[in-house]
């Protein structure tokens, strides 16, 4: 378990990138799938994935819409344009602050 | 689906249960926890301890309200939602006081549109003559000269000024001149009829070289080099060439002028303190190349040098007028002449340097080519303007601040619901800035509709910019910064309020402290008391000009106008005219008793005594004949008029009053003599074998003949053919019958010639234009200033009634009659207006005895106008007030009493 101090500045990241690789999801499915590729050790809080989702909404890197099953409301989120193009750049942000932490913590990423 | 309905109602009523509301976030959290739950019951979880497993991942019911809450931060945090949500209550605000609203929108609006039009008046003024390329090197000779009882401050220069400055000054580039020479009537040369032309001027072949007027089609160098070259206007071109061939097209001029078309110019722009139509080339003007310095007729402008020192200029100017006039003016004066001994008899002869741009607002000279602006009227309707935008804005911070009272439970409430201050502010500002808003769309309606209203009084053609998106953004800026200005001062009082204080009852404040209020409500009074007392005035010294005893009987008589077209039909034509037993009288003469009429001086001495310095006389000399002094209706005090008795008449004179003192023959002036040089040698020079005497065989009452802000200068009548007009005086007919009956007689004795005639009394009326203009204008911006402060009375005083409807429902069924109510309501802005006037009536003397200065005649403004004035502000207020006091005094106790 990461713990969530960590996590909480790349969590924008995090949903970027995996609604670019699957294109609509709803918020359930994207907690799902983080703890499926992080084999269980990231475990996003409902209390800080909404917010996140509602503020990247609010910015214009996600667009929604809604599916009815049956007395439920299903909302998909997917990337706009603009969220699109800066996946790339919040992605390699991210990679190169793992590299900058690797040299000031003067250890090896594996 | 392991879930089944009963499940999902379930979780929704649990979920709502826990103060999960928001739309949109509570469906989306709802299928979270469902699906949540149903990857636990695959696993073989009852639903119930899913739910609550689900529910501890998102932190129970604290959870799921931060959630929320974070949610709905987020949401408020965008400007765009606030910025409605203040909107929304401002409108609301505004449309629940729907009566408040409106005076201020529309008070605002009238001051901003009277300001509006102001403006645009100003800035007309001050742009004229600005679209000459070289306005800023341009500049116009004055010449200034104070000799033998004459004193002229004037447009002109001698006709070879121009020539010798640019000769003598290298900084001057060149020099363009213009010598008015009255209308003319102009016909093509293959055509019998004329057309009167007012706007036609001799000038310079340098004109289009110094002046930035384009030329349409010619060649503007060569244009007006040729004597008998003319350039017309593109207006001219369409008017007398409609086929459009006008280059080198023959016109005839007066009759007798032949002029070829050499050019054609773009009409000049209205903002130019000169509109020439014609030009004709100075070449052919013989009197423009005479030597002479002595005689001041043409206007002259220099285009300096780029980089010239126009002051360092001027102070040449006394050298040359000693090197090129001095030879000439010995001729006169005697051969001792010097511009030493000249000055230092008291004598003026200067000439000045003025700026093209000045010369609009700047200039009232004798000979200006057209009448100009007047710098005053600019500084005047700025005050103007700015005390009526000042009364507008006072209204509204008056009534906003006045209805603190209600506001500040509202006030109290939000603070409790944690309102900031600045979120207060913030949502006054805005109600104002709306107001604002509001009132500028309003004002340009109003500006729209009355501006035509405007030009006919002030005699412009001012249109709003309403293609120019400058102008728009102007409007924008400036009607948010009045909406800010106006609502500053209320919206700080407003939110300062201490919530506790409020909701407990404490909110007197607003009432009992309105000294700012009342102060203000005292300075919109003063203002307007004090445009009160200048309307009065001006229109009493218009009064006062047209009725005062002029001398001569202005009414009832015709001056039929170019009278020169009649050529030698002219005296059959006044007697022809004269056999109608409606005409008392006829004269032929050019020369009027109001501005614009013929006039000529000439500088005489009595008889026997050398002519010098201390014995000349400059004189009005008016040709005029036997019927001259009866048709006008003056009046001869001692001797005789003119008579055709006396076949010695031909060298007598009849002199005014003002005359007879500069001569001092104030004493038995009948019979004494007057001498003066009657021709000129060719350089300009009196010729001293041409001395004349005349005999003065009446005196004439001093009669006014220029505008009453002059003195009456020495004049002399003399008995010589002058045909510039024809003047009938006629008796009480239908003037409508008389004029067809001479113009049958002028189309019968001047075939083709226009006829133009005018009546006496409105060319008299005519000098007064300007005061006119003014005393209306004053009028309407004065009633403007009342309505609006009376606006703004009528809301407080309603307001104040409305305050106070449990105290008059007490009074009165303690017995208090509905005339003390009344009374006790009004009386507290009538003291206000009672202050207002005692300031206002000190303001108003010192700037009537100011405007006043510039006449020699001037109406007494008694005390009586004062008190006038006073009484009339204090009239209106008090009808103003009276309709809400009434009201509310006649209301029945009963219902103010039974509420709450």
């Amino acid at each position: 378990m990461h713990s969530t101090e960590l996590l909480k500045g790349t969590l924008q990241t995090i949903i970027l990138k995996i609604l670019a690789d699957h294109g609509k999801m709803y918020g359930y499915e994207i907690t799902q799938r983080v703890k499926e590729l992080s084999d269980g050790t990231i475990l996003l809080t409902e209390g800080a994935l909404y917010p996140t989702l509602h503020k990247m909404e609010a910015e214009g890197f996600l667009k929604t819409e809604t599916e009815v099953i049956g007395k439920r409301m299903r909302k998909y989120y997917s990337l706009t344009a603009v969220g699109k193009n800066v996946v790339e750049d919040k992605v390699s942000e991210f990679i190169a602050f793992i590299k900058t932490m690797s040299t000031v913590l003067n250890v090896t990423v594996a | 689906m392991l879930l089944t309905a009963e499940h999902i109602d379930y979780i929704i009523k649990d979920v709502h249960y826990r103060g999960l509301v928001v739309d949109g976030l509570k469906d989306e959290i709802i299928d979270h926890i469902c699906s949540a739950i149903e990857t636990e019951m695959k696993s073989g979880k009852r639903f119930i301890d899913a739910y609550h497993n689900v529910l501890k991942t998102f932190g129970h019911t604290g959870g799921l309200r931060e959630i929320q809450s974070q949610t709905l931060t987020l949401q408020n945090q965008k400007t765009k939602i606030m910025l409605k949500n203040y909107l929304l209550i401002a409108i609301r605000s505004l449309t629940k006081h729907k009566f408040y609203s409106l005076i201020n929108v529309v008070g605002l609006a009238i001051g901003i549109a009277a300001c509006l039009v102001i403006i645009l008046f100003i800035q007309n003024e001050v742009s004229y003559d600005r679209h000459h390329k070289n306005a800023d090197r341009i500049y116009r000779v004055n010449g200034e000269i104070k000799f033998g009882g004459n004193h002229y401050k004037l447009a002109v220069a001698s006709a070879p000024f121009a020539d010798a400055a640019v000769h003598d000054f290298p900084e001057v580039e060149s020099a363009v001149r213009f010598r008015a020479r009255g209308s003319y009537l102009v016909k093509r040369s293959e055509s019998t009829d004329n057309i009167k032309e007012n706007d036609v001027i001799w000038t310079d072949s340098t004109f289009f070289n110094v002046f930035s007027v384009p030329v349409i089609s010619g060649d503007a160098s060569t244009a007006l080099t040729e004597p008998n070259a003319i350039a017309i206007s593109k207006k001219m071109a369409d008017k007398y060439f409609p086929d459009g061939n006008v280059l080198g097209q023959s016109m005839i001029l007066d009759n007798r002028l032949n002029v070829k078309v050499t050019a054609v110019f773009e009409d000049m722009p209205v903002a130019s303190h000169f509109h020439f139509d014609i030009l004709i080339a100075m070449a052919g003007l013989n009197e423009a190349q005479q030597p002479n310095f002595l005689s001041n007729n043409f206007n002259t402008y220099l285009l300096l040098k780029p980089g010239t020192n126009a002051k360092g200029l001027e102070e040449k100017f006394p050298g040359f007028i000693q090197k090129h006039m001095g030879a000439q003016a010995a001729a006169i004066l005697g051969e001792d002449f010097t511009m030493e001994k000249f000055k230092s008899a008291g004598n003026i002869w200067e000439y000045t340097l003025m700026p093209l741009t000045d010369i609009h607002l700047h200039s009232d000279l004798t000979a200006e080519l057209a009448p100009n602006g007047d710098i005053t009227y600019v500084y005047l309707f700025s005050a103007v303007a700015l005390f009526i935008l000042s009364i507008a804005c006072i209204n509204f911070m008056n009534l906003s601040t006045a209805r603190s009272a209600n506001r500040a439970k509202e006030v109290g409430v939000r603070k409790v619901m944690g309102s900031l201050r600045s979120h207060l502010v913030r949502q006054f500002l805005l109600e104002s800035i709306l107001l604002s808003l509001g009132s500028f769309l309003f004002a340009l309606v109003l500006a729209w509709i009355f501006l035509p209203v405007f030009n006919s009084i002030s005699q412009k053609d001012l249109t709003l910019p309403v293609t120019e998106p400058m102008f728009y953004l102007l409007l924008g800026g400036a009607s948010i910064l009045i909406g800010v200005l106006a609502g500053l001062y209320p919206s700080f009082f407003l939110s300062a309020f201490k919530p506790v204080n409020v909701l407990k009852g404490n909110l007197a404040l607003g009432l009992r402290s309105g000294w700012i209020r009342s102060s203000l409500v005292v300075f919109q009074f003063v203002i307007s008391i004090f445009l009160v007392i200048a309307t009065i005035t001006v229109n009493r010294q218009l009064n006062y000009i047209q009725n005062k005893k002029i001398g001569f009987e202005k009414d009832q008589v015709l001056v039929v106008n170019d009278a020169y077209a009649l050529g030698t039909n002219i005296e059959s034509f006044r007697d022809e005219v004269a056999k109608n037993n409606f005409i008392k009288s006829g004269s032929i003469s050019g020369f009027l008793p109001v501005s614009g009429g013929w006039r000529s001086d000439n500088t005489y001495w009595p008889t026997g005594s050398e002519p010098t310095e201390e014995t000349m006389v400059g004189m009005q000399s008016w040709e005029v004949d036997y019927d001259y002094v009866k048709t006008m209706g003056m009046k001869i005090i001692e001797g005789r008029d003119f008579s055709s008795d006396f076949s010695s008449d031909s060298s007598a004179i009849v002199i005014n009053q003002s005359a007879l003192k500069f001569f001092n023959y104030e004493k038995d002036p009948v019979g004494r003599k007057i001498s003066t040089f009657n021709s000129n040698n060719p350089d300009g020079s009196p010729d001293k074998n041409s001395l004349k005497s005349w005999t003065i065989i009446g005196v004439l009452e001093d009669f006014h003949f220029e505008s009453l802000k002059q003195n009456i200068a020495p004049l002399a009548l003399f008995l010589e053919k002058n045909n510039g007009t024809v003047i009938f005086r006629f008796e009480a007919a239908n003037s409508q019958d008389v004029i067809s009956t001479v113009e049958k007689t002028w189309k019968s004795l001047a075939p083709g010639q226009p006829f133009q005639y005018s009546f006496l009394d409105e060319d008299f009326g005519r000098m007064y234009v300007t005061e006119q203009r003014l005393g209306k204008t004053f009028a309407v911006f004065a009633s403007l200033a009342i309505i609006i402060a009376c606006l703004g009375l009528f809301a407080l005083t309603s307001f104040t009634a409305e305050q106070r409807t449990k105290e008059i429902g007490i009074r009165k069924v303690l017995g208090a009659s509905v005339s003390s109510i009344v009374v006790l309501l009004s009386k507290e802005f009538g003291r206000l207006i009672l202050i207002a006037f005692v300031l206002a009536a000190p303001l108003a003397w010192y700037a009537i005895n100011w405007w006043l200065k510039s006449y020699t005649y001037k109406v007494e403004i008694g005390i009586l106008v004062y008190a006038a004035a006073g009484l009339f502000a204090f009239g209106i207020a008090w009808i103003t007030m009276s309709y809400q006091s009434i009201r509310a005094a006649r209301n029945n106790p009963v219902t103010s009493l039974r509420s709450e």
